[in-house]
């Protein structure tokens, strides 16, 4: 899943949590969803700093 | 007489041919400018030259709008205008609609007429802008590989994002080539799988910006299957690519604003949502919580224990109850006879009192009777010693001891002489 459609899905899923109209169980398995969201969201963003890749006309590549 | 045509008949055939002739209609001519003079009217009269002879031209005060810069002799100019025939003077002058300087007018031209074309064919249209991803990975960059534009795109980009992964693509941005360069660098950076491509450079002259302007730039833009951010020059120049991109940026720096996402900000995202998510639930449990123990209550309170326990507190109250009639039944009776004693007791006292005083009124009446009341008149009673009462002298002799008692106490005496037969004594 993408990063905006994980974002999308914590906000749906913290607007039903907050209402209030789910049973115990339902809040349960809704925070359990949000909290493994939040764990892929920040799973998505590979934590290595990037330099600069270059790439040369002939499709090969260096870093800058 | 040969039949002659007046000056008026041949100025207006002159006129005629002039005016369909398609050509004369919508030409540009170039030449340098001369006598050029802003007359008070509004309109401007010049002439153009070169080196083979001139040609007067006229600006009138309503076309001014076609002339952006002060007109000077000596300049090199384009007009754009139509040829007519003024018949007072029997000439043709140039009307001018439009007068551009020669290089950066002659390319402004060019500018809006691949700008008329492109809007044409549609390639500015809104409908195939494609939205740039709010979170991207990977960004492809297309510009030169040395100068300011790269080196802002990259410390913009680590500063908000050193996790983004930026992919140049090296092209030459300005001179013979450019756009051909920077048009394979789009579709080189479209392969790369990124998320979106940032194409420009940092200012410069409009000659330097050129190849932005360029049909091939704009096509490949269009072209493009990732989204495209243009970021060309300073906030002020505007190319035929930033109408092409889905997204245009004033500048380089600012593309890689738009382009890479806050980390930071991305983190904090996460911990509001987590804050959120563990409020929530704590919620949710402390609600079930507490509709769990209202259910226990009402429970409990359905219990055969707690049944009985009620019916026993019934019976504790029933007897308590019975208890307090008992006890108020008997404090009532208490209460009724100490109230009937005290009648009674009030009765006796009633009696004695009426007793005493009739006492009294008998005592009264029998006091004038008393030998008291005699002893208080000077009689005396007296006592021999035997304790019997003295009533004759045949009782007493001479030196018998006698006791005489009077009102107020008691005389001791003896007996001096004894005599009989009475002389002084009264009768009542």
């Amino acid at each position: 899943m993408k990063l905006e459609d994980l974002f999308k899905k914590l906000e749906d899923t913290a607007q039903k949590l907050e209402n209030g109209e789910q049973s115990l169980e339902d809040s349960f398995s809704l925070y359990h969803e949000g909290m493994s969201m939040i764990k892929a969201c920040r799973d998505k963003i590979d934590t290595v700093e990037k330099k600069m890749q270059i790439l040369d006309e002939e499709g090969g590549s260096h870093e800058f | 007489m040969v039949n002659a045509y007046t000056v008026g008949q041949i100025n207006k055939y002159i006129r005629d041919m002039f005016r369909q002739d398609y050509m004369l209609r919508h030409l540009y001519v170039k030449g340098e400018v001369s006598n050029c003079k802003y007359h008070t009217s509004g309109h401007i009269y010049f002439s153009l030259k070169d080196e083979t002879g001139t040609i007067s031209c006229v600006m009138f005060a309503g076309k001014r709008g076609g002339l952006a810069f002060s007109m000077k002799d000596g300049q090199q100019v384009t007009v754009l205008g139509t040829i007519d025939v003024y018949g007072r003077d029997g000439k043709y002058e140039l009307y001018a609609e439009q007068i551009l300087q020669e290089g950066s007018g002659l390319l402004y031209e060019k500018f809006l007429k691949t700008k008329a074309d492109l809007a044409e064919r549609g390639m500015f249209a809104p409908e195939y802008k494609k939205p740039i991803p709010p979170y991207c990975f990977r960004i492809g960059v297309v510009t030169a590989p040395t100068g300011a534009a790269v080196h802002d795109i990259q410390s913009i980009s680590a500063r908000r994002n050193p996790y983004v992964q930026l992919i140049l693509c090296p092209v030459l941005v300005q001179g013979e080539g450019a756009s051909k360069s920077i048009a394979d660098g789009i579709r080189r950076a479209a392969l790369q799988n990124v998320d979106v491509i940032i194409v420009g450079r940092g200012g410069g002259s409009i000659e330097d910006l050129w190849a932005f302007n360029e049909e091939t730039v704009a096509q490949a833009i269009f072209e493009s299957p990732v989204p495209v951010i243009s970021a060309v020059g300073h906030e002020t120049d505007t190319t035929i690519a930033d109408y092409a991109a889905d997204l245009r940026a004033p500048t380089p720096s600012a593309a890689a604003e738009l382009a890479v996402f806050d980390y930071r900000e991305f983190q904090d995202a996460l911990s509001s949502y987590r804050q959120r998510y563990q409020n929530d639930m704590k919620h949710a449990v402390l609600a079930g919580r507490e509709k769990t123990g209202r259910y226990e209550r009402r429970l409990l309170s359905l219990s055969p224990e707690s049944q009985l326990r009620m019916k026993q507190q019934y019976l504790d109250k029933l007897e308590d109850d019975f208890r307090r009639n008992m006890e108020d039944k008997v404090s009532s009776e208490r209460r009724s006879a100490a109230e009937r004693s005290d009648l009674l007791h009030r009765m006796i006292l009633e009696r004695i009192r009426t007793a005493e005083y009739r006492y009294g009124m008998i005592t009264e009446k029998y006091s004038g009777i008393s030998p008291l009341r005699r002893l208080k008149q000077g009689f005396v009673y007296t006592e021999l010693d035997s304790g019997r009462a003295l009533n004759s002298v045949r009782q007493v002799k001479k030196r018998d001891g006698l006791l005489i008692h009077v009102t107020d106490g008691t005389v001791s005496a003896e007996v001096t002489a004894v005599k009989e037969g009475r002389d002084d004594c009264k009768e009542e």
